[in-house]
């Protein structure tokens, strides 16, 4: 079997781009990773562009995006693709990368992950995220993605007591990584007392969708993030000396019902768990040999749940371990340590190579001074489409 | 004037329909093509397979199993906010939808109807409001 290596990444800030072109911000991550892996003069080694992006054609109004970026970095003839998996079209993107090159047809993958949503007015971007729901049964209600998260949450506390406060902790924990994070979209720090204990925390942590606040929600984020693979028995190999590499050491994915309430138990975020065990199994080990993750948390709630259902804790037991610090930078299992969808930012797109750009800077060190895990092994990161019905799972390694 | 059929512009009765499996019984909201249980298959048009028969479902009374209050809501709904929740039926089927009353409470009973849940240009949406009676 072919082993897979993530020699270059790049990633644009994430906050408002809407002044700037879908394709050019995509392009600019691009960019950035060819810098980091050194071959921008190389370049046209690359066999193979898969892009990420969810909104191009609704949003932007452009189709055809992948061969788009290619003309734009110069990488013609190199093949392309746009995948698009609702939010985790990023990791699925990777995983496509990753199939491309096991199956021996492509030996340089660059993986782009992209979105520019912020030109439309919140409740179009609302109504079009909102379109990945079961049309007849979900959409046609004004269902949207943050209705989900909020029954979920509300299910989540009567069955374990979760309640707003345990939100409001783990809420300041990922902005405390978010602020040390250069590409997030949110840099301001938060205190308990400013979202939840004061009296006047109401003002600034208001209900979006109850019971979930305005910090129990990821902000809506444009940016890329690009991430260059390489098989390590080719001979283009060669062209990656500067930086060292990191592995992908496993991928798993899975899907769960269209509509949440087909679930038997909505809580059981089903395909989390078979995706996580697909990854774990090619990695060749299990949830306690993870040294860090990142988790999909576009609702605070899921980085709870996705927690547990990956098998880091048991159910209902994430908040505690949150309590004592085991998620935080400092603690034994670092989660969401790039301030997570929360604090960084949620481009549909690019979260899933985002996600991955994170494990690599962890893992290779180069993560900025007070974010960094001491010396991590594996890194995880769980990319989670529609209201968890598509969910792809990445794992890397240093070794 | 005489030649306009004003029939055609009669609103319908809003109602909310299950599918039903012809071949082992099960009912569906929303509808597969196939089966879950028995792997039947369903056509829409009739033509090579069942259409499967349609079962209305208002009327029918449920227990709600989470709810949410929703401020921010998408394009077209001009509430200030808007209640949902996910019931489950006494016929064991489940499904989301509007809630039409404060304060709801998990576990509480509920009863299904239905309405108009959405309005299209030329065209109303009919869905699940869900009442206390």
């Amino acid at each position: 079997m072919r082993r897979v290596a993530i020699t270059g990444i790049g990633h644009t800030i994430f906050g408002n781009l809407s002044d700037f072109d879908l394709v050019d911000v995509m392009a600019y991550a691009s960019a950035d990773a060819l810098d980091d892996a050194d071959i921008r003069k190389e370049r046209k080694i690359i066999d193979q562009v898969i892009v990420a992006n969810m909104g191009g054609g609704r949003l932007n109004h452009q189709a055809g995006i992948a061969s788009s970026l290619v003309s734009r970095l110069d990488l013609e003839p190199a093949m392309a693709e746009l995948v698009e998996n609702g939010p985790a079209s990023g990791g699925s993107a990777i995983k496509v990368g990753f199939a491309t090159i096991m199956s021996g047809l492509a030996d340089v993958v660059m993986v782009t992950g992209g979105e520019v949503m912020r030109t439309v007015p919140g409740w179009e971007g609302t109504d079009f995220v909102a379109s990945l729901l079961h049309p007849e049964a979900e959409y046609n209600y004004g269902l949207t993605l943050p209705a989900f998260g909020a029954m979920f949450t509300r299910m989540y506390m009567d069955r374990y007591g979760l309640t707003e406060r345990d939100l409001a902790i783990l809420a300041v924990k990922d902005h405390e990584n978010g602020e040390k994070n250069p590409f997030a979209h949110v840099r301001i720090p938060c205190t308990l007392e400013g979202i939840f204990d004061s009296p006047d925390a109401n003002v600034v942590n208001n209900y979006i969708a109850e019971p979930l606040r305005l910090y129990g929600m990821c902000p809506v984020s444009d940016g890329a993030a690009s991430i260059i693979m390489c098989a390590t028995d080719s001979q283009k190999i060669k062209h990656f000396s500067k930086k060292k590499p990191v592995f992908i050491a496993g991928i798993g994915a899975a899907t769960d019902t269209h509509c949440v309430h087909e679930r038997k138990d909505p809580l059981e975020l089903k395909a989390v768990k078979q995706s996580a065990e697909k990854a774990y199994r090619m990695a060749g080990i299990s949830a306690k040999d993870v040294s860090f993750a990142e988790l999909h948390d576009a609702f605070i709630i899921l980085e709870i749940a996705i927690s547990e259902e990956v098998g880091f804790f048991e159910r209902g037991k994430a908040k505690d371990a949150i309590a004592k610090g085991i998620t935080r930078i400092s603690g034994k299992l670092p989660i969401n340590t790039s301030g997570g969808l929360k604090a960084k930012g949620h481009p549909l797109g690019a979260t899933g190579v985002s996600q991955v750009h994170e494990l690599v800077k962890q893992l290779r060190g180069e993560a900025e001074k007070g974010r960094q895990v001491k010396d991590p092994k594996y890194g995880m990161a769980v990319n989670f489409g529609g209201f968890g019905n598509n969910i792809v799972t990445t794992i890397c390694s240093k070794e | 004037m005489d030649d306009i059929d004003f029939k055609v512009y009669k609103i319908g009765k809003p109602e909310v329909y299950a599918h039903k499996c012809p071949e082992c019984g099960t009912l569906y909201y929303p509808v597969p093509m196939i089966c879950r249980h028995c792997s039947a298959r369903r056509d829409p048009s009739g033509v090579f397979y069942s259409s499967w028969e349609k079962v209305p479902l208002s009327g029918l009374k449920g227990k709600l199993l989470t709810w949410t209050r929703v401020y921010a809501l998408p394009v077209g709904f001009n509430d200030r906010y808007l209640l949902f929740g996910i019931v489950e039926l006494e016929n064991g089927l489940r499904a989301s939808g509007r809630l039409l009353f404060e304060d709801p409470k998990i576990g509480m009973k509920v009863v299904a109807k239905a309405g108009i849940v959405r309005e299209k240009v030329g065209q109303d949406v009919f869905g699940f409001m869900f009442d206390v009676r």
